[in-house]
């Protein structure tokens, strides 16, 4: 049994007229490098959104760390990292960056638990890993759009999460950022950590193989193991983008 | 509590009164102004008021009903906002229409009937005539929201910082969001006949304002807020019975001034002309 296990889901937001997920099936197995592409409003974001239970699945079953999705949303949330697709930070946050990548661990945590030696380790580990630890005491609202998704990736690598969920970690990034982070990503699934991506940029994606989701309409067109320079071409021909 | 330090009786529970106000108030102000909840004040204190024509209404006493009201105000923010999946301002701008409503006709109606009613207490408060009780229920709320603040201080700052990231991460978001609104809605209930629903909102927004121009993180912020307005509520109390003045608009005034002053003075949005 994978680390994710969806069975014919539907998802649907209030108020919409129809699901934007329908009928989606889905295995993830620990160590796999997961590629969600497609068109927009495919609903990639959505399908990760579904997977740590911040939307709400209407139909189907699904297992995630073990957990009944359905039941555990919190618990999963506790397991799971997320960089989130669009975020904004006022020049004014009155948080630094050592605090928010600090922040990654208190799900797991739980309540009245007071961060501990190790969890101050984790996070100085994270930021050394992401390369961000100078700016450890700058408030993220003074960073730039690439330096605070980079403590975005550090904030969930801090969390040590037994699934790796990104959305478009490169957009505000530039191509050595990049090819820097997909060095981290690949470590990151040698140790087992699955990796679900969604992105539209492909290159630099690590030399080993990938799981490649195409959706469209909210459905997997493609669901099936290729090479990194296969990625794009697959994406195209699933799209019809020629 | 403060008797050692001020020998008359009415200028020191006034003093107590304000100086637990300010604290309870300007805390909570550190949460909502980052949530953008600022208005929570108002609908609250207007909840408090509506509460308070209820019990005046019902023939029970006004505070009791004012925080029951209130409570229940603060009850419904949190599911209407989940339910009607509107920005937190619409819901509390939605529940402050129907308290401040609620509460006009009431008093209109009592009015026609004989039956008298002042909003002037709960507008501007009145710090003069307290009971030892109500001090002492201003310290228990002061202390509830200091022991909030400090046993749920990591889920706090990361609900501040951003409640979606916070969610994701599994923070339980809205436990914390519901302690929270029914901590301002016990302060802002039992504070509203004794500094008013004017004052409640200055001390709500003001101090928060004053300590975000110069701190730098949340825990500074905390320390800040209430340290200013304590200093500026006792001065208020001091001066006002000194001076003769009315107390609680008076403290509303001097807070705001310390505010202009402390745009002018913030060290936060200055701009470097070096050029190395």
């Amino acid at each position: 049994m994978g680390i994710i296990e969806l069975d014919k889901i539907y998802t649907a937001y209030e108020g919409g007229d129809k699901p934007v997920i329908r009928g989606l099936s889905l295995s993830v197995n620990p160590g796999e490098y997961v590629v969600i592409g497609g068109p927009n409003s495919a609903g990639k974001t959505t399908l990760l959104e579904s997977i740590n239970g911040l939307i709400r699945i209407t139909h189907g079953s699904a297992t995630v760390c073990g957990l009944d999705l359905l039941r555990s949303g919190n618990e999963v949330r506790r397991k799971v990292g997320y960089v989130v697709q669009n975020f904004y930070f006022d020049p004014f946050t009155p948080f630094t960056v050592e605090q928010v990548v600090m922040m990654g661990r208190y799900g797991r945590l739980g309540l009245l638990r007071r961060p501990s030696k190790s969890d101050f380790k984790a996070a100085q580990k994270a930021m050394r890993l992401v390369g961000i630890e100078d700016l450890a005491e700058k408030t993220i609202g003074t960073l730039s759009g690439g330096q605070q998704q980079k403590t975005m990736i550090a904030h969930n690598i801090a969390k040590e999460p037994e699934v790796m969920m990104l959305d478009e970690p490169f957009s505000n990034l530039d191509f050595h950022a990049r090819e820097y982070l997909q060095g981290i990503f690949k470590e990151i699934v040698r140790s087992r950590t699955p990796i679900l991506m969604v992105s539209h940029a492909f290159d630099g994606l690590p030399n080993t193989r990938i799981h490649l989701v195409v959706m469209n309409k909210g459905q997997i067109t493609y669901d099936d193991e290729c090479d990194a320079e296969e990625v794009e071409p697959i994406i195209r021909k699933e799209c019809a983008v020629d | 509590m403060l008797g050692f330090l001020i020998e008359n009786n009415v200028v020191c529970h006034a003093v107590e009164a304000m100086v637990f106000a300010s604290i309870a108030c300007s805390i909570l102000g550190v949460i909502i102004s980052r949530m953008n909840l600022s208005s929570i004040g108002f609908t609250m204190s207007h909840a408090a008021f509506a509460g308070a024509a209820i019990g005046m209404f019902l023939d029970i006493r006004a505070q009791i009903a004012a925080i029951f009201f209130s409570l229940g105000v603060a009850a419904l923010i949190g599911p209407v906002n989940d339910k009607a999946k509107m920005a937190a301002d619409a819901t509390l701008g939605v529940l402050f229409a129907m308290s401040m409503a609620v509460a006009i006709f009431l008093i209109s109606y009592l009015q026609c009937t004989g039956r008298g009613l002042t909003a002037g207490n709960l507008l501007f408060g009145n710090v003069v005539s307290l009971y030892r009780e109500e001090i002492y229920a201003l310290a228990a709320v002061s202390a509830l929201t200091i022991i909030f603040v400090l046993v749920f201080f990591k889920e706090i700052s990361a609900i501040m910082f951003n409640m979606k990231i916070a969610e994701a991460s599994g923070v339980r978001v809205k436990l914390i969001y519901y302690i929270l609104l029914f901590i301002v809605a016990i302060s802002v209930s039992l504070t509203i006949n004794i500094v008013g629903g004017l004052l409640i909102f200055v001390l709500l927004v003001t101090p928060a304002s004053i300590a975000s121009q110069f701190c730098f993180n949340v825990k500074s912020m905390f320390v800040v807020a209430p340290l200013v307005a304590l200093s500026v509520s006792a001065f208020g109390v001091w001066a006002g019975f000194k001076f003769a003045l009315p107390i609680a608009p008076l403290v509303a005034l001097l807070l705001t001034g310390v505010f202009a002053v402390s745009v002018i003075l913030s060290f936060k949005r200055r701009i470097n002309y070096r050029k190395d």
